[in-house]
């Protein structure tokens, strides 16, 4: 049966005051549940990062409350978080956030060693991951070594190591070309599915959704459930991916046409030719 | 924690070196000043601690030599050598004045010395002789050095010229150059005819030097008498008035300089790392050990400056007053090890504004892409 892993309840945040108030997130109501992939889209400044950060514990709400595995982590003393952080969450991030001093297997590590106890476990974790994620030939090198799919996959692996029922991404995939990006994917995939993991992810990628079952689009500090008839599907003229430009983030001009791209990589690569991209897209080319 | 301060200090060794140089630089200079400090402060009272005697008798409301003027009638020294107690008597005169090399001037002090005299000085030869008859003057080497001259040449004493004979070490401070001429030319520049300036009482043993000074200035008219100890102290004091009070202060704003460089350095290193530190606190980290790693961060790039000073301090100060004569310069371990700890304990406090930002720094800024 599944678990109620995560849950918000009048979720508010708002900056500033008066005029300039800005509501950030304005009563959100969510539940997630253990192996469930749960996708918040929404345009840029909608307030996804605030409502990510809120769910983490890294940032207070203004009200409303949040579960984590039963505990109210909103009526924590500030003291009591960061245990929480370490072992009931795990982060992934869109840079990736890998430590740059410490190898692999370190980073992996390194939440482990904020619980007491368990050391011969916690390598034993980090030995599982390093092969299940496929960097087995990779385990002592620095992060400034690895490819960008590599970093992201190490920073699933970290996230993962002190077991926690929920895993929140924020772009998981948003410095990643489009193999890599899918590796990703499939990665989180199987995280929820094997480790019964709840997993959150705020992205702007499309590709995200093949793997998601639920699909929830935050605008105006409000959270609803997305209607596919709201897609609007541009290509990326760089890889050839789909992508709903309602929800795109990266944009470029060129010739005074507008185009989206799926990540930053593709984005750069097109602006530092964008003739060769668009010659390869044009059938008469 | 303590791993990823180990190395994400060592990670950069360029920026752990470039900051430790910094605090080593200001450490340098705390040691050099006071090297420089203790040397000369050593080098002012070099006369009275070389020859000490154990009472010093002078002019009634003299007490001290540095820049001094004191006159006693000779029979003066025969009353005092004939008190109980008093082994021997030796009269010096003495005069602050400025030596000429040719278009070189040089301040120096001058002691005038009887034929008799050995006791009161010259204490160490470095080169040529000691002086035996009117018109020979013994100078330090380092002020020959300095006024480019040597055995042979002549120097001037106000309008007397003087062959030297001899150099002599240890009798060279940027204060005060001692040299040595004799009595009777001293006597003559001076126009103090039956006169000296001081005299250095060695007394018979089993006496206690602070019952006799206080005796001969009972006994003997209008002198006052001071023991090795009240002497070198009096002495101390008005040097310090005279220029070592601007290098000690040097000293002091040399340690505040060294202070602000490894506050500087500690906060540097957490703005740096402010990133990192945000991730670490994200992923749970607790605030005790988040400032725990700051500090330790703070406390090696300080110990490695210092460690730097200390082997420039030891390997290479002493090695200054080889191309800078007119430097006295003392190194002490003591003073050394004090700036140890004080480079941890500034390194500390230094750090301690940082790391309480880390604490209070917002763990969301990872999501900062």
């Amino acid at each position: 049966m599944k678990k109620i892993i995560l849950r918000s309840n009048g979720l508010k945040k708002h900056y500033g005051s008066g005029h300039t108030e800005v509501r950030a997130v304005d009563g959100i109501d969510l539940t997630v549940y253990s192996g469930e992939i749960v996708l918040i889209m929404g345009p840029s400044g909608s307030g996804k990062t605030s409502m990510l950060s809120m769910l983490g514990g890294l940032l207070s709400p203004n009200s409303g409350s949040v579960e984590i595995d039963g505990i109210d982590i909103t009526s924590l003393p500030g003291n009591k978080l960061p245990q929480i952080r370490a072992l009931k969450l795990g982060f992934v991030f869109q840079a990736f956030n890998l430590l740059e001093a410490l190898t692999v297997e370190e980073n992996i590590l390194f939440p482990a060693s904020l619980k007491t106890g368990g050391k011969k476990e916690a390598i034993e974790r980090a030995d599982d991951l390093i092969s299940r994620l496929g960097l087995a030939g990779r385990r002592n090198a620095l992060p400034k070594t690895l490819s960008g799919g590599e970093k992201q996959r190490v920073a699933i692996a970290r996230a993962l190591i002190n077991e926690p029922p929920v895993i929140l991404a924020d772009e998981p995939t948003g410095n990643l070309d489009s193999k890599s990006g899918q590796e990703v994917m499939m990665i989180l995939h199987d995280v929820a599915r094997d480790e019964g993991c709840a997993v959150v992810i705020v992205t702007h990628d499309p590709r995200v959704e093949d793997i998601a079952d639920r699909i929830l689009w935050l605008e105006d500090g409000l959270l609803r459930d997305r209607k596919d008839e709201e897609h609007h599907w541009v290509y990326d003229p760089v890889c050839g991916m789909r992508i709903d430009e309602w929800t795109a983030t990266l944009f470029s001009e060129y010739e005074e046409t507008k185009y989206a791209f799926c990540s930053k990589r593709c984005k750069e690569r097109f602006n530092e030719t964008p003739e060769s991209y668009l010659r390869l897209n044009d059938p008469k080319g | 924690m303590i791993r990823w301060a180990l190395k994400s200090l060592l990670s950069n060794k360029g920026s752990l070196l470039g900051s430790a140089a910094g605090i080593a630089g200001a450490f340098i200079l705390v040691i050099f000043f006071d090297a420089v400090f203790r040397g000369e402060s050593t080098q002012i009272v070099a006369y009275a601690e070389n020859t000490s005697p154990d009472i010093w008798v002078m002019q009634k409301g003299v007490a001290n030599m540095h820049m001094a003027t004191s006159f006693l009638w000779d029979w003066k020294a025969d009353n005092v050598e004939e008190l109980e107690g008093v082994k021997r008597v030796t009269p010096i005169s003495y005069l602050n004045t400025i030596i000429r090399a040719g278009e070189v001037e040089a301040f120096a002090f001058i002691v005038g010395l009887l034929p008799d005299a050995d006791r009161a000085g010259p204490w160490e030869m470095g080169k040529g002789r000691k002086i035996e008859k009117s018109g020979e003057i013994v100078i330090p080497d380092v002020l020959a050095k300095l006024t480019g001259t040597g055995i042979g040449d002549k120097v001037m004493i106000t309008d007397r010229a003087f062959t030297i004979v001899g150099l002599s070490k240890g009798a060279y401070s940027s204060a005060n150059a001692i040299a040595f001429v004799p009595f009777d030319d001293l006597e003559s520049i001076l126009k103090s005819g039956g006169t000296y300036s001081f005299l250095l009482v060695d007394l018979e043993e089993g006496y206690d030097p602070r019952m006799m000074a206080a005796k001969i200035k009972n006994e003997v008219e209008k002198v006052n008498a001071l023991t090795q100890e009240e002497f070198i102290r009096n002495d101390f004091a008005m040097a310090m008035q005279m220029g070592v009070e601007i290098i000690f202060m040097m000293s002091v704003i040399c340690s505040t300089l060294a202070v602000l460089i490894t506050g500087f350095t500690a906060y540097m290193q957490v703005v740096k790392k402010k990133r990192e530190i945000a991730i670490i606190k994200a992923m749970g980290t607790g605030r005790a050990s988040l400032m725990g790693g700051i500090l330790m961060q703070s406390a090696m790039i300080a110990f490695t400056g210092f460690i730097m000073a200390a082997g420039f301090s030891f390997v290479i100060i002493p090695h200054i007053p080889a191309l800078a004569p007119q430097l006295t310069l003392v190194v002490s371990f003591w003073a050394v090890a004090k700036m140890g700890l004080l480079a941890i304990v500034i390194s500390i406090a230094g750090a301690l504004i940082p790391a309480w930002n880390v604490t209070r720094l917002d763990p969301a800024l990872v999501f900062n892409g």
